[in-house]
């Protein structure tokens, strides 16, 4: 994907897709880091759960790496520097998706 | 005879010069005007060819420059030169945040790869949560998401172009920052 554009109403969509998940998932999320293994899994065990956290990641993975990518771009003077530090953010993304 | 032949050439030549005249205003003008003033000619066709060949240029150097702003992008203004105003110390800690919270993305990534793996694997999170340090780290990281989400909201409504003015920025800066502070100690006192 070359054109700017485009990326920057990805970046967008994926950060109003992330307004309410975040909202849902920390209130979550404070309850998670007490819980058992049981009680971990028994939430995510459940279809709207999972759904909606496997909806979180994807975007905020995507979300994270153009973000990223755009600092880099700002800050990172020398181009060979650059291209290298998206090289790994990408890799980083695909990874752990 | 002769009188007539002097009309005759007269004429001729009149209209052999005045033919050459529209054929060369017609292929090498390219203004509009010309167009007009030879609609009812059979000679617009040839104009609006040529009229066409000149613009193709024009047009390329157009599409050419659009293309290039849609391929690249202007940078945002470089750190050391300017004086710190709360406007770009937000958007600095905005981006800062944003780098904490991708890392910290990637580290919820692990912790679901160690869900997945299963219970042996899970202890290695629950000796870590027991820590004061995690808890610690927790509630930064809380601060840090609703900061970036509740300026992130801020920069949607400036990418639709409102709440851009002078004073409107700031007052929204500083209530950014107040609910950020307020939803935290609200996430904790719940808990």
């Amino acid at each position: 994907m070359k054109n700017y554009s485009t990326k920057w109403i990805i970046q967008r969509i994926t950060a109003l897709i992330l307004i309410p998940l975040t909202f849902w998932f920390v209130y979550n999320c404070l309850q998670l880091a007490s819980f058992n293994y049981d009680q971990t899994k028994a939430f995510f065990f459940s279809k709207l759960n999972s759904s909606l956290y496997f909806i979180l990641i994807i975007s905020m993975l995507y979300h994270a790496k153009l973000g990223c990518e755009t600092i880099a771009e700002d800050y990172v003077t020398s181009q060979k520097l650059k291209n290298i530090t998206k090289l790994t953010i990408n890799l980083l993304t695909y990874a752990f998706v | 005879m002769s009188r007539f032949q002097h009309f005759r050439i007269f004429w001729l030549v009149f209209f052999l010069v005045f033919s050459i005249k529209i054929l060369l205003n017609s292929i090498l003008s390219t203004d509009l005007f010309t167009y007009f003033s030879y609609l009812f000619l059979n000679t617009k066709l040839l104009f609006f060819l040529n009229f066409r060949k000149k613009n193709i240029l024009r047009t390329n150097k157009v599409l050419n420059f659009l293309f290039k702003m849609q391929s690249k992008r202007p940078l945002s203004p470089h750190l050391s030169i300017h004086k710190y105003v709360l406007t770009a110390v937000f958007s600095i800690f905005h981006r800062f945040t944003g780098i904490a919270l991708s890392l910290g993305a990637v580290l919820l990534a692990l912790w679901t790869y160690l869900i997945a793996m299963g219970e042996d694997y899970f202890i290695i999170f629950q000796t870590l949560s027991s820590h004061l340090i995690f808890k610690i780290f927790l509630f930064l990281w809380t601060l840090a998401i609703f900061y970036h989400l509740f300026n992130g909201i801020r920069y949607l409504f400036w990418s639709y172009g409102k709440l851009m003015q002078l004073g409107v920025v700031y007052k929204s800066g500083y209530a950014v920052l107040f609910l950020s502070a307020l939803t935290t100690i609200l996430v904790w006192v719940s808990v």
